[in-house]
């Protein structure tokens, strides 16, 4: 996909621009010294070992957990949960 | 000021109070919500349990030390059944379907829920006042913020409206807010402490801690809350810290301090020459003191931001009206994200989002994005190469003391600027706590990664020095 999408678009909210304070900060790092050009070197490696990967179950949610998840959806309609129009383009 | 945990559980052993007196002693206050610092109260479940610690001391058995005791929660965690609004509009009709690892260890411990509190919408912002709830109002000074985002919880610990609360901090949003209202604020070492059921904001530093009075009872709670979980593979497994293992520091023989960070014109003048005595009375101690070399405040909070809002960007996508939230019905799938995320999200909360994407897209990910991964790399490298020399860092928690309600919205990058001294430490994933002493906003210690016993060791240190 070559369409360049605009920041409004890829946060889907609408009108919105990049705004001047921020952009300050994104300046400061464009000009801040970078010494070292290794991008990854690990130092923040919080990934888990292979030895320490949780088991792959499914565990099935309590009633209670299932019940509030449906109340929390935003709309129902003779007991089927309403999602919106889906569009293809 | 001496532990309060142990001080009230004393006095429910004793029967010199219930817990249910007490339970709605501390909700009538909070009901008065005088400093808006309340979300939402949970009065029915806090007095359903404390109805049940008090069965359990008239029946003589034993309760256990947080049996009992009411705290607060920052309304960014689930607790089950209760609403997390994440101070915004589009989750204010939100229900926590499920508990967070870390309120579910209280929980278990038996204290008791009496407040989801008020904060920085998602954690957006430094002073409380980026909220649907109003501008939280500063414990001790109501004209000036509470700061934040974690603002709610520090002032209802300051007022003594909660014993203790439980905040978040990604990149000060415990320790800021616990300087403005000169109280006890802990960022534990990354992974301490689990961070399921707590709303991600920017997940490779957001991290759970306690704000309390005093130093041991930040010390309970860090060893109730800490510990591995399935459910975030970011924890570790961390050692029980003992209390008598914080009560001598003799092992502390050097510290340091961001020269930088005090020899500069952003900084109060008041806070600087106090930050400098309270070097002076360290010294007079016998412990050596060295001058630290550091990153620009700039680059810092920059570095912060860039990362912080790429996070942001991408862990509130899901927030789009679909399966929960206060979804705007548009004419397609399409309009209806974005007149819904349009419409409930904040100034400043788009602000982040449109930041973080914009770091992200093609063109801009390599000078901002990766350069950001890579300061962030280099400021980890540093702190490493600073405890080699230094067994703790001492800083200023702000450069300013609480700005006035109203001012800090009108200029978002002096809000940025204000995070300075805090988000370093948080990059680095450190543990830091603030301690309401030695300047107006009090002090920042930190110590090497899950060194955190000896943050602790060093802060009774200080409690005694200062």
């Amino acid at each position: 996909m070559s369409k360049i999408m605009t920041v409004d678009v890829l946060s889907s909210i609408k009108g919105a621009q990049p705004s001047k304070s921020v952009n300050k900060l994104f300046e400061a790092i464009k000009n801040a010294n970078s010494t070292n050009n290794n991008f990854f070197n690990n130092t923040h490696n919080n990934a888990v070992s292979l030895n320490d990967l949780r088991e792959d179950v499914v565990v099935d949610s309590p009633q209670i957990e299932k019940q509030i998840i449906i109340e929390n959806f935003p709309r129902e309609k003779n007991g089927y949960l309403v999602v919106s129009k889906v569009i293809e383009e | 000021m001496k532990s309060q945990i142990h001080r009230i559980h004393q006095q429910m052993v004793n029967k010199e109070i219930s817990c249910t007196q007490l339970v709605q002693e501390r909700l009538d206050l909070l009901k008065s919500n005088s400093h808006n610092t309340v979300n939402s109260i949970l009065d029915a479940l806090a007095l359903e349990l404390a109805a049940k610690v008090d069965a359990k001391i008239k029946s003589g058995s034993a309760i256990g030390l947080l049996e009992g005791i009411p705290f607060g929660i920052k309304d960014v965690y689930m607790l089950q059944g209760t609403y997390a609004t994440a101070s915004s509009d589009l989750l204010k009709n939100y229900k926590s379907p499920y508990t967070a690892t870390a309120i579910q260890k209280l929980l278990d411990a038996g204290a008791i829920p009496l407040v989801k509190e008020n904060c920085d919408s998602f954690g957006h912002g430094s002073s409380s006042e980026n909220t649907i709830f109003g501008a939280v109002k500063n414990a001790i000074n109501p004209d000036l913020v509470g700061g934040g985002s974690s603002g709610g919880s520090a002032v209802n610990v300051a007022k003594d409206f909660t014993v203790f609360s439980i905040g978040g901090d990604t990149g000060g949003s415990i320790r800021q807010p616990a300087g403005y209202n000169k109280v006890y604020g802990f960022k534990p070492t990354y992974g301490r402490i689990s961070r399921f059921g707590l709303m991600a904001y920017a997940s490779s530093t957001d991290c759970v801690g306690p704000i309390a009075k005093s130093i041991e009872d930040i010390r309970i709670l860090l060893n109730a809350m800490s510990g591995k979980d399935i459910k975030d593979q970011t924890t570790y497994q961390s050692s029980i810290i003992l209390e008598k293992n914080i009560l001598n520091s003799d092992e502390i023989k050097t510290v340091g301090y961001f020269k930088n960070f005090i020899e500069n014109d952003a900084i109060e003048a008041q806070i600087k020459s106090d930050f400098l005595i309270s070097i002076e009375k360290i010294k007079a101690k016998g412990i050596q003191v060295k001058e630290l070399d550091f990153f620009e405040s700039e680059t810092l909070v920059s570095t912060y931001y860039t990362l912080a809002m790429a996070e942001t960007a991408s862990n509130l996508s899901r927030l789009d009206g679909t399966n929960y939230g206060n979804r705007i019905e548009g004419e397609n799938l399409k309009e209806t994200y974005s007149i819904t995320r349009s419409d409930n999200f904040s100034e400043e909360t788009k602000r982040r989002i449109v930041g973080g994407n914009q770091v992200l897209s093609q063109g801009f990910s390599d000078e901002i994005y990766l350069k950001g991964l890579n300061l962030r790399d280099q400021i980890g490298e540093s702190f490493e190469k600073d405890f080699k020399e230094v067994d703790i860092i001492l800083s200023p928690v702000t450069p300013n003391s609480p700005p006035k309600i109203g001012d800090s919205l009108k200029d978002p990058l002096s809000m940025y600027l204000s995070d300075a001294y805090t988000v370093g430490f948080s990059l680095g994933q450190l543990p830091t706590i603030t301690v309401p002493q030695g300047t107006e906003t009090g002090l920042q210690i930190t110590a090497a990664k899950n060194n955190d016993e000896l943050v602790l060791k060093f802060a009774n240190f200080l409690k005694d020095t200062i």
